[in-house]
């Protein structure tokens, strides 16, 4: 039984690192329409840049988190403006899954050419030591992801609730050409779209690399969980995300223990299929997964 | 991507120019090596062959198909590991070969089979996740397939065994898969499959209802391509000697080999191997001159150069060479064939006098439908007779279209049978729209439906292939056809730029090439202009005349009373009236339900 509670705690804490990743990822897919396959090289960037300024710079990674939010935004809005913008208008929507793979192809090649093949582990700075409760234990750092994935997931939520900017990016969601009538701007709305879920990563970066080492498929190995996350949880939607994340960290906990480490990635994308085959739509998603 | 596009009139007897260049240069990628004798040279010309076939085998499903796998390494490795596995058996890769081909048809299939119905993204990530899925697996049973340590092949050498100690066989071999899939792509494009393959995915209830079994015909293209790839995969498998996991089921290597179909551009024979050209050389050669120090540098290339050929060059490398309009050649033959072709259907033995109604030929009975609470078709019945037009009216939202849908197979009834009459099979209940077509049924749709990548006369080859297998007779079949429907002068143009009046004479046009028995027209006539509407009833007259039984669904109530022998009035989902159009039309029951209760009181006051 306590081995059991171990591996619930344990998977919601890794629940919480997909669901700080997925956010950002959901938010592109629910708003844009876009499947950007090169998220997961977003973080791989993110993750570098961290293990940059802690061994060059000697900073907490931590402290490293809004400068690594601020410089995501802005690639991620340079990405929307230069590569996916002149592509909204293309006459077969493919296009832009060729982009966001070609992007993320050179991006992974590139980090390869500089760094080269081997792992870059970002100095733990005390996040790794663990606190304990009776007989649990919970590593510092997971629980701050998960705290800051509640937080970030509580946070868009007020945004797109409460404020015009949110409020004009959830009409865009809806109905583009009617929010364009409506004399919302398309165009910008979806350039802050993409640099807010590419900040998302940045923030992830920050906190998952005191934790994960850097290499240049790292993005690969998350991304691919995140995708499975925001299919789970319906496409778009942030608490769908959370929730999603919790559960695929729970599946990923329980299968390694009970089944075998080596196929707890079977068994997630084993789900993964069958989500999209019979429930597209995902657990709260309003999208349509046959279009 | 509009190098989708099948080739238009001019190109057909003859090749293009740019394909013949092709065919001439294609030896040199044998013989260059071979005068050159490095082994470096060797090196870089196989994997140009090999990489070259492998994108050209991917661009059946991932361009023809316009599906976009990023999963054909699951191909690539099981047709490694088949032959690997049975080396060591003492059975020749060669077989091996083939028995790896037949299994990767089958798991394409298997795969294809639940995925086809998902689209764009959603696909691609599917066939990730089975790739994921695939290699997890295969480095799980390490018993089988050696896990994380591999699996090396037994060095025999020879014919037999497809390992050499010279390079120049193996280069034959590789050459020789090039070839094949390249021959393969070449036949494909113009065959009907081929044809049908763009038209599913460009339509698909187009393709559906010009008779064409979309899935059939996807799971045909998937079993294709992943055998064509897993061939592939056993060469390299014996060429590298060395099989693992990691490299034969790898996320990258499917990445990569569809990167070189779409620089080259998708959905043309010689696109994907002109990208490999482009990209493999230049990274290849960089690598042999920096070493090491270049690792990363292949994928930074392809990826950079994919992104830049996408906002550039939307259509691929070979797109620079395409882009001469058709249009010129059309309004040629416009002023020669006289853009006032006569809108008749020529093949009518005309019956002297009336025309005989006959037997019931399409009978629905006590149909239902609902969408969630909505009860859209509630207990409709209706027969069609040989010879006769049934004409269908309703006010907007009586359920006419869903209705058509039940009667055409793209919408099952919850409840209700639809049975057509084949001559020498009596009464038969089809189930598919393709189903309905190969019994004779045809339908337009209200929302016109071209392949707008197709020319006009492509287009009508969709249809005419129904009963025109061949390509030459399919065509011959279309011409009359556009003859026929007044668009002989528009044949060459691509049907995106038809005005509303061609492109429901088109709709009209692609059904009327599959020599339809029975056919249905949905609201064929609504926005045409005074001439258009006289013409289409004309046209609507002469197929009648030429033995087609027609259901229309109309709201210009002067076709309806010129061309119906019978009305069948809908209204919220239920037959309110039936009968000859003059009865029909006064009918209160009728009046009232096009314009309310209000107007009927008013009027008897």
């Amino acid at each position: 039984m306590e081995t059991f509670v171990q591996l619930v705690i344990n998977g919601l804490m890794l629940g919480g690192l997909f669901a700080i990743i997925s956010v950002g990822l959901t938010l592109i897919f629910g708003i844009i329409r876009l499947v950007n396959f090169a998220h997961g090289e977003l973080l791989m960037v993110g993750m570098y840049l961290t293990w940059l300024g802690t061994v060059k710079l000697g900073l907490h990674p931590y402290v490293l988190a809004p400068p690594l939010v601020l410089v995501l935004f802005v690639i991620g809005v340079l990405i929307q403006r230069f590569i996916l913008q002149p592509l909204l208008d293309a006459r077969d929507a493919h296009v832009q899954i060729f982009a966001t793979v070609g992007l993320s192809t050179a991006l992974i090649n590139l980090a390869l050419l500089v760094f080269g093949a081997d792992l870059y582990a970002t100095p733990a700075s005390g996040v790794r030591e663990s606190i304990t409760l009776g007989p649990f234990r919970i590593l510092i750092g997971q629980l701050v992801m998960f705290v800051c994935g509640i937080v970030v997931v509580a946070a868009l939520h007020l945004f797109m609730e409460r404020t015009y900017l949110g409020r004009a990016i959830r009409a865009t969601a809806q109905h583009r050409a009617a929010a364009q009538l409506m004399g919302v701007d398309v165009k910008r709305i979806y350039i802050v779209t993409f640099g807010i879920g590419a900040a998302c990563v940045g923030l992830a970066a920050a906190l998952v690399a005191p934790i994960y080492p850097a290499s240049p498929t790292v993005g690969t190995y998350f991304v691919l969980t995140a995708f499975v996350v925001v299919v789970l949880g319906g496409m778009g939607s942030l608490h769908g995300a959370f929730i999603g994340a919790l559960l695929i960290g729970l599946v990923d906990s329980l299968s390694a223990f009970y089944i075998a480490p080596d196929l707890k990635e079977v068994v997630i994308f084993a789900l993964f299929i069958l989500i999209l085959l019979f429930r597209p739509t995902g657990l709260f998603g309003l999208g349509r997964g046959s279009e | 991507m509009s190098d989708r596009a099948l080739p238009t009139r001019r190109a057909q007897h003859r090749p293009s120019p740019g394909m013949l260049a092709s065919l001439a240069l294609l030896p040199l990628l044998f013989v260059v090596p071979l005068l050159i004798g490095d082994d470096f040279v060797f090196h870089v010309f196989i994997t140009i062959c090999l990489y070259g076939a492998l994108a050209t085998a991917w661009n059946i499903v991932g361009g023809f198909a316009g599906q976009l796998s990023l999963g054909h390494a699951i191909f690539y490795g099981i047709g490694a590991y088949t032959a690997g596995l049975l080396v060591p058996l003492g059975i020749s890769p060669w077989l091996g070969m083939l028995g790896g081909a037949a299994l990767s048809a089958m798991v394409g299939v298997a795969i294809g089979l639940p995925c086809f119905r998902l689209r764009g993204p959603f696909f691609a990530l599917a066939t990730i996740a089975f790739l994921q899925v695939i290699r997890l697996l295969a480095l799980h049973f390490t018993g089988l397939t050696g896990g994380a340590v591999g699996l090396m092949v037994p060095l025999q050498t020879g014919w037999e065994w497809m390992i050499f100690f010279e390079r120049w066989p193996s280069l034959l071999i590789a050459f020789g898969l090039l070839a094949l899939t390249l021959g393969v792509t070449a036949w494909l494009r113009h065959a009907r499959f081929g044809y049908y393959l763009v038209a599913t995915c460009e339509r698909e209830p187009a393709a559906a209802a010009a008779g064409v079994d979309t899935l059939r015909v996807r799971l045909q293209a998937v079993a294709l391509s992943a055998a064509l790839t897993s061939m592939v995969g056993t060469f390299h498998g014996m060429y590298l000697t060395f099989i693992e996991p990691e490299a034969m089921f790898s996320l990258a290597f499917s990445v990569q080999i569809a990167m070189f179909a779409l620089i080259g551009g998708i959905g043309t024979v010689m696109g994907p191997l002109i990208g490999t050209l482009l990209v493999v050389p230049l990274t290849e050669l960089a690598r042999g001159w920096l070493g090491a120090s270049a690792l990363g540098l292949h994928g930074f290339v392809y990826g950079t150069v994919l992104v830049l050929i996408v906002l550039f060059v939307p259509d691929g490398l070979v797109g620079l060479f395409r882009r001469a309009p058709a249009a010129g050649g059309a309004e040629e033959r416009g002023e020669t064939a006289g853009s006032a072709a006569p809108a008749s259907v020529p093949a009518a033995p005309r019956e002297a006098g009336r025309r005989r109604i006959g037997e019931p030929i399409l009978v629905a009975e006590h149909l239902h439908k609902h969408f969630g609470g909505l009860a859209v078709t509630q207990d409709v019945s209706l027969t069609l007779r040989q010879g006769e037009v049934l004409g269908i009216i309703g006010p907007n939202g009586a359920g006419k279209t869903t209705l058509f849908n039940q009667l055409s197979g793209f919408l099952a009834p919850a409840s209700g049978t639809v049975r057509v009459r084949v001559e020498g099979e009596g009464f038969i209940r089809p189930a598919t729209p393709h189903a309905f077509a190969r019994a004779g049924v045809g339908r337009t749709f209200q929302i016109v439906q071209p392949f707008a990548a197709m020319t006009v006369l492509e287009n009508i080859m969709i249809g005419a292939f129904h009963n025109h297998p061949g390509r030459a007779a399919a065509r011959e079949k279309a011409l009359e056809t556009a003859h026929a429907m007044g668009l002989w002068a528009q044949q060459d143009m691509e049907a995106r730029s038809l005005t509303i009046g061609g492109l429901k004479r088109l709709e009209i046009a692609r059904v009327m090439a599959m020599e339809p028995r029975i056919l249905l027209l949905d609201e064929v006539m609504a926005g045409l202009n005074q001439t258009d509407v006289q013409r289409a009833i004309r046209l609507v007259e002469a197929i009648r005349d030429s033995g087609v039984s027609v259901i229309a669904i109309e709201h210009v109530m002067q076709a309806i009373m010129a061309l119906s022998d019978r009305v069948v009035v809908l209204n919220s989902g239920r037959v309110i009236a039936e009968g000859r159009p003059q009865e029909v039309v006064r009918d209160p029951v009728v009046i009232e339900a096009y314009l309310g209760e209000d107007f009927v009181h008013a009027h008897s006051a």
